[in-house]
This record gives C-alpha cells, structure tokens and sequence, in this order.
C-alpha cells in the first residue's frame, strides 16, 4: 500500500494533461503510460485492485526518469516523482528486485571492499588491452542490449579509488573552516580528478577537509523501490558522519546531495535531521559561504552549464553553479545553454536499462550543446557528465563535458 | 476485441502503433474530466489514408470509433464509451505550411496549439485562440470542440479562425470543406458544421487556419473593487466606451482568499473582486486604451489599480490569476469545472446566484473566468470519494445550467457537451433542436461509428 500522504496526493491529479508539455520521456514516445498522470492513473488502478503488478507494470513504472519537470510544473501540485519511487517500492515489496539489481544492491553497494574490486577489474579491463581487443573483434556487438554502446558509456578509469590516493584530513595549520567530504562513488571510483580538484579548491581557500569511512548514498536503492537497503546506507553514512567536528558537509554530486537531504524522511532519525543541514553542494559552498575570488588568466574558452535535476530546484541550485562559471571569466566565457534544465536521460541506471531512449533525450541536450557554440559543458553532477560526455562522443561533437569544480580548481595557481 | 480484427488494424498502421495491453488502454480511458471508459484498442494512424482504412473496417465490423487529440479535454468528449477503438491523433502532428502572403496556416491535427502559437510568432503572426490546456492540447481537439480562451472577447473562438478542413467522414470517405480564403459561401458551411462537431461527424486530418498581424505592445491593469458591482459595471463601461480589452478576467472573494492563503501576494481578503484587465496593439492605442481604462475605475469606485508594461512587471500582475488553479485545489481535491455562459450584463446577477446555488447545497464554488464574454467558470471543488457530496455537485450543476439558460445563456461557452452535459442538452436545443442534430448524425453516420453516446 502507498503511504498515506501519496494515497492523497493521487485524488489532486485531475488528469489535466499538463505533465506532457513537461516529460522529457512523453516528447520521445508521445505514449500516455509515460507521463505523469498515466502513472497516476495506474497507481490508481493499482490502489483500487483493478490491476496487480506484472511485467508490464514494471516495465512502465521503471520508464521514469525521476527528473521531477512534471511535479515542478503541476498546477495541483502532484508529486509524481516521489509518488512513481513509492509504486517502486510497492512493486518490489510485491514482486521483488529484478535478479541484477538485486545482487547489485545486497553484495555490491554495501561493500566499499568489493565495489573497489570492481573499479579495479574494469580499470584492467580497458588498460590491460582487453577492451581494445574485444572493441576490435566486434564480440560485444553480438551480445544483445546494445552491450557494445553502453561499453563505451564508462569513461577511462583509473582503477586507484580516490579516497585510498589521498589522506583522511588535509591538515592546514588554522583553516577558517573545517568540512567533511562526502564524495559519492562516481568521484571516489570513476573520475578522481573531480575529488582532487576540490581538494584544491578547498585547501587553497584555508578549508580544512577530512574525508570520513563512507558508503554510496543510497540512490540507486532508494529510487528503485528497495528501501532496505537504502536505509541501511544511509544509517551507515549518518553513523561515519555524526560525530564529526565539522562546519559542513560538502559534495560534488548533485544526486548524493539531494539524497542526502532525504535521510530525514528516509530514517526518521534525529542525527539525520542535524546532519542535512550542515549538508552543502560545493558549488553553492564556494558561492554563499566562501564566496570565492579568482583571478583567472585570459584563454577565452565558451563554456555552458547544464543543471542536474538534483541540484536545480534546491535554494541557490541553479544560480550557484552560474555564478562561479562567472567567476571565471575571462578564462572561460559563460554561455546560457537552451533548456539547461531539462533532463540528460542519465537518471542512474535508466541509461543502460532504457539506453535507447535515454540516448534519444540525451540528443535534444546534445543539439542545444552545440547550438551554444561552447567548447566545454560544466555540469554538477558526475552521472550528468559521464552521459553528456557518451551522447557528445555518439554525435561526433568535440565538446567536452566536465565538473564545474574542475574548471575552478584549473584556474586556481598550485602553491605546490 | 476479435484478434482477427486486431490483426487487421495492426497491418493497416503497423504494429508499433496499436496498443492492446489492459495497461496501457487504461492510460487512455480519461480526459481532464472524471469520467471513464477504457477502449479495446488504442490505435496512432500516420496520415489520411490509415485513418480511412481504420474507419472503413470499423464500419465493416460495427466497431465505435472514439477520436483523440491530447486527452485534456473537459467534457468526456474523447472518452470512449462502449469499448472500441481509441482513435489517437497525436502522431499525425506537422505544420505543413504558415503562408504569410495569404495569412494562413495548414496544420496536422495533432500539432500542440501552443507550438503553432511559437512557430507563428517568430514570423509576427498570430493565431488567437488560447484555451488553458494550450502547451498540450491538439489543434485537431481545438476544431472538434471549438475550443476558446481568455483572448475570445476580443478575438474569438477557434472557429472564427479555420477557414478549412479535410475530414474523414463517419464512413471512411475523405471530404475537403472551406478552403484559403476568408469569404467562401460556396455551399452549406461544413467547416463550421465540423468545428465543435465533438467527434461525432467526422475525423479531422487537416485544418487550415487564418493568422492575423501579432498586435506589438500589451499593457495590463490589476484593478479591486470593493464592490462586485461596481466591478461588473466597470466592464460595462470599458466597452461601451469603445475598449475592447484582450484580456479581462474576474476573481470573485472566494477565489482572492483561496490565492492569498496559497502565495500571500498581499490581495486584500475583504474585497469582493479583482479585474485583471489587458490591452494589445500599437504603443499609442494602448497607452489611450489603458489610461481610459485607469480613468473608468477610478470613477467606478475601485479601491486600487495597478498598471503595468513592462513584461516582468506584466507577469506580477499575472501572478495571482495564474495562481488560481492550484490554489482552488489546495480546498479539496476534485474539480468540477464548469463553463456555463450568460450574457456580459448579466454577470453579476449570475454571481449572486451562483452564491445562493452554493450556501443551498453548501458546497465550496469559487468564481473566476472571463468577465468579458460572460464565460464566468464556476468551479466546485470538492472531494469524487465522498458520495454523499458529489450528490449534491449534482443537484447544484443542474440548478448551476438552469440558471444560465434563464439569464439568456448557455450549457457551455467552450468545454463542449461530451458526456457531461448531455443530459442538459435539451433545456438549451428544445426537442426540435435536439432531434434537428440526431437528424443530421444520423444521415452522415448511418452505423453510429464516430464517437457514440456524445452529445446526445
């Protein structure tokens, strides 16, 4: 059964429609089972025993990007998004996990250990040859799925975690303020470079950072119904974070962000309710609490921004990231992209569950990329990035997406 | 359905154009009403000729036939009603041709209004009608109910814009009516008999539209009365002195109070109305318009008056109308929407009773519409779950109708009769009416394919 407040929340949708001028999933298949108020319908349905859960069911309730444009632009104020995660939920209590991500969940995110493991065997398999190899022969091409597409979304990796390259505390003498790190397991296993690079950022402005034991935040449990695992992560982060003496937490990922500020809810703790607030996305921490000055050196590189769906609806979300892309002029020439606020069709890992469709939506960011005639896309969120970067490479486009932090670390002088 | 006849659909469009999963019918058994009925099949034709085929078959097998644009309509016009065939249109959706010599523009009728609005505007032309649901709705669904909006007081419904049609008639023939020109009186006016035909004469596959010049500068008053009189009066006057406002909406208190306790934008809770008054065309008509506008309101006792220019200072004002239909809601979840229309002067007598029909059956009915066409949109809000309250809706709509038909009015200034108005139909039609329309169904669908069981 939904939860009450979702239960009520379905009698305000009046099936106005109006979610379809919104849904990036409804522009691409003009079908009604994708846009919000045919969900809603359906829950309904789902409510009232006309239906029971089966395949079909699943497969329209996993086709959600959980972007949130429909709950943002509804005039009855219909929280779709969240009410999709509690059918999710729903649909998992009802009829389980499907077998991959369920193992996922149980045996991988709640093991730092073994996720590492992972890092390391893909870090091997594009060093050691063997994805050259199999690229070459034209094997994944034979596997079904677009196995050989979705190959190419991960990014070279660099195999050494980063947390295990840099130390637990960078230890400045009298830093102004202290925050913990929270780095999410894209930075910590994919692209380490974004973690150094706040580093650098943060210690060059007299921030002390301490990196605690930390788990995945929970998203891919928590936005594919599974709660128990969610929960388990997120008691484990608040345990690793709580006693900490620290200012702020920051992060460089829009999605561990915005989990974050879930843990209330999700726990119902009173540890999680101090900790979101001390919670910060980094580019906001560098704007409204820093307030950084930079001096950058003249190279003249357009760059535009692309607003993760996490990052935009929060308080300063939207403007923060402009502001520090600002900042660096004229290293970088800031451009307003078009539709900066629509969805990249990343949502976790709806990109190798829907990869067509996700690459379809990815397309209009792609288009709207070029139109910009920026050379980089700055983004905030480091699944944002790795799908912009995949659907660029797929159009033939030189533009580069990367992490708004990257490009503030790059124009600040090392002292080092 | 029969998987013969299944089989049959799917070879005239294609298989990745049929849906027959329960799951997915169900998405496609509602419009904006709260009304129901789930089709057998969902088919998405391509262009004319699928859709002929569709209705050919559909006539050889006796199938009803249900036409669909975006699903936003608000009368159950497009809800199917004894199964059959939901008869999507969305696919079909180019802008074949915006003509600006001839001032015209040839659409598919699955093209969003408000996309043709955008397209039509970067040339400066302007295709008027406006209703709400405009960045969803279909210009297919805008011709079948003739659809309005808050710009029809000064320029008209959508049928005062098509000048032409292609339709697929109820037995699968194609038909051309009208034409690309403004004067056409060349036989009996199909394209007018067509638009607002609901559904249930023929399947539209082309529409051509008339544009006009998009006026340069708008200029917008906020205006509250203390006295719904004075407001209603000040109308009047706006008129007769020769202003015709594109814009002039009304908020009764019930509405004011509902929006300042959802935004607090600092409206005043005790007075009884707020204009929202707008002008377009050049800079000099519309500084005169606004300043006669200005001067009218202070003789008619307003209590304050807001004008803007500007777009950002524009948009405030806007703010508390467009705050209207989340802030209704926020009272009780269902809407019950009604478009019930009375002549402009008597407005404030249809106010007055609307408050009556409310305190009777003691039931939440803000007030807020289109002041200037008299197309005032009671809306009751109330709860579908309580039984025993939607009785009463009930009983309040019909008194709601009977109201307006006795003030000279109609059932519906632009929602349509679908199935929620039907049983009302003859209080307006009169028995010859009625069967004047029957007749006509009747001759042009001898198999009662397109669209049964609406209207009448």
């Amino acid at each position: 059964m939904l939860e009450k407040q979702y239960r009520e929340m379905l009698n305000k949708c009046s099936r106005c429609g109006g979610c379809q001028a919104h849904c990036p999933l409804y522009t691409e298949t003009g079908r009604e089972p994708y846009v919000a108020r045919g969900k809603v319908e359906l829950i309904e349905n789902l409510q009232g025993g006309n239906l029971e859960w089966n395949d079909r069911l699943a497969e329209i309730f996993s086709t959600c990007l959980l972007c949130g444009s429909c709950s943002e632009n509804c005039p009855n104020g219909v929280e779709v998004d969240k009410m999709v995660r509690a059918a999710r939920k729903d649909l998992v209590a009802a009829r389980g996990l499907p077998i991959i991500k369920k193992n996922v969940f149980q045996h991988l995110l709640k093991y730092n250990g073994r996720l590492k493991t992972i890092g390391k065997l893909l870090a091997f398999y594009q060093k050691s040859g063997l994805q050259k190899v199999l690229r070459g022969t034209g094997i994944l091409k034979l596997f079904p799925m677009k196995l050989a597409e979705k190959e190419r979304i991960l990014p070279r990796i660099s195999g050494k975690a980063f947390r295990d390259s840099f130390p637990a505390k960078t230890g400045l003498d009298n830093p102004k303020l202290k925050v913990a790190y929270f780095t999410g397991c894209v930075t910590n296993l994919v692209t380490p470079q974004v973690g150094a690079s706040v580093l650098k950022v943060l210690s060059s402005n007299n921030v002390e950072v301490i990196i605690p034991v930390q788990y995945c935040c929970g998203v891919p449990a928590l936005a594919s119904g599974e709660m128990e695992v969610a929960k388990f992560l997120a008691a484990e982060n608040i345990k690793y974070f709580k006693s900490l003496d620290v200012d702020y937490i920051v992060m460089d990922c829009a999605t561990c962000f915005s989990t974050w500020l879930e843990y209330p809810e999700l726990l119902k703790s009173e540890d999680a309710s101090q900790l979101a607030k001390k919670v910060m996305d980094i580019n906001i921490f560098l704007v409204e609490i820093l307030d950084i000055k930079l001096e950058p050196r003249n190279l003249g590189i357009k760059v535009t921004y692309h607003d993760p769906c996490h990052l935009k609806r929060t308080p300063g979300g939207k403007s923060s990231p402009r502001e520090l892309l600002k900042r660096l002029s004229p290293c970088y020439e800031y451009v307003e992209l078009e539709l900066a606020d629509r969805c990249c069709g990343s949502a976790g890992s709806f990109n190798l569950t829907h990869y067509d469709l996700s690459q379809k939506v990815a397309m209009h960011k792609v288009d709207s990329i070029a139109n910009s005639k920026a050379e980089i896309v700055a983004s905030a969120c480091p699944s944002c990035i790795m799908q912009l970067n995949h659907s660029l490479q797929n159009s033939g486009s030189k533009v580069e997406a990367k992490h708004v932090i990257e490009l503030v670390a790059e124009c600040i002088e090392s002292d080092e | 359905m029969d998987k013969k006849i299944i089989n049959q659909v799917i070879n005239i469009v294609g298989p990745e154009n049929v849906l027959t999963d329960n799951e997915e019918r169900i998405c496609y058994s509602y419009d904006g009403t709260f009304k129901r009925g789930i089709p057998d099949i969902v088919v998405f034709p391509g262009n004319t000729q699928e859709v002929v085929s569709i209705i050919k078959l559909a006539n050889s097998e006796k199938i009803p036939v249900f036409p669909r644009g975006a699903g936003t309509g608000l009368s159950g016009g497009s809800i199917p009603q004894a199964n059959g065939i939901a008869l999507v249109m969305t696919k079909m959706n180019k802008i074949k041709e915006i003509n600006e010599n001839d001032l015209l523009a040839v659409v598919e009728p699955g093209v969003i209004t408000g996309h043709l609005h955008q397209e039509v505007e970067k040339l400066n032309l302007f295709y008027p009608p406006d209703p709400a649901s405009l960045k969803t709705c279909t210009m297919g669904g805008n011709i079948a109910e003739n659809a309005g909006g808050p710009r029809a007081f000064k320029y008209g419904v959508t049928r005062d814009y098509v000048l032409g049609l292609e339709v697929v008639t109820p037995t699968g023939k194609v038909m051309r009516t009208g034409g690309r020109t403004v004067k056409n009186v060349t036989g009996y006016d199909l394209t007018r008999l067509l638009t607002g035909s609901e559904g249930t004469l023929g399947v539209i596959t082309e529409i051509t539209v008339r544009l006009i010049p998009k006026p340069k500068y708008k200029k917008t008053a906020l205006v509250i009365f203390d006295n719904l009189d004075d407001a209603a009066k000040t109308v009047t006057v706006v008129i007769s002195e020769g202003v015709i406002p594109a814009t002039l909406e009304l908020m009764d208190r019930i509405t004011i109070a509902c929006v300042e306790k959802n935004t607090k934008l600092g409206l005043p809770l005790d007075a009884e109305a707020i204009l929202l008054m707008e002008v377009d065309g050049s800079d000099a008509q519309t500084t005169e318009e606004i300043n006669i506008i200005q001067n009218i309101c202070k003789k008619n006792n307003c209590r304050r008056i807001e004008v803007a220019s500007t777009f950002e200072e524009r948009e405030k004002l806007w703010k508390a109308r467009r705050a209207v239909s989340s802030a209704i809601v926020q009272l009780k979840p269902t809407k019950i929407s009604e478009d019930a229309t009375v002549p402009r002067s008597k407005i404030p007598e249809m106010i007055r009773r609307l408050r009556e029909i409310a305190t009777k059956y003691n039931l939440n009915l803000p007030v807020f519409g289109h002041a200037g066409d008299g197309n005032l949109h009671p809306n009751i809000i109330a709860d579908k779950s309580d039984k025993e309250e939607m009785e009463r809706v009930e009983k309040a709509v019909s008194e709601i109708f009977e109201a307006a038909l006795e003030l000279g009015g109609t059932l519906s200034g632009e929602h349509g009769v679908g199935i929620m108005k039907k049983p009302y139909l003859e209080w307006e039609l009169g028995e010859v009416g009625l069967e004047y329309l029957k007749t006509i169904k009747k001759a042009v669908d001898p198999n009662n394919i397109l669209n049964p069981g609406k209207i009448f």
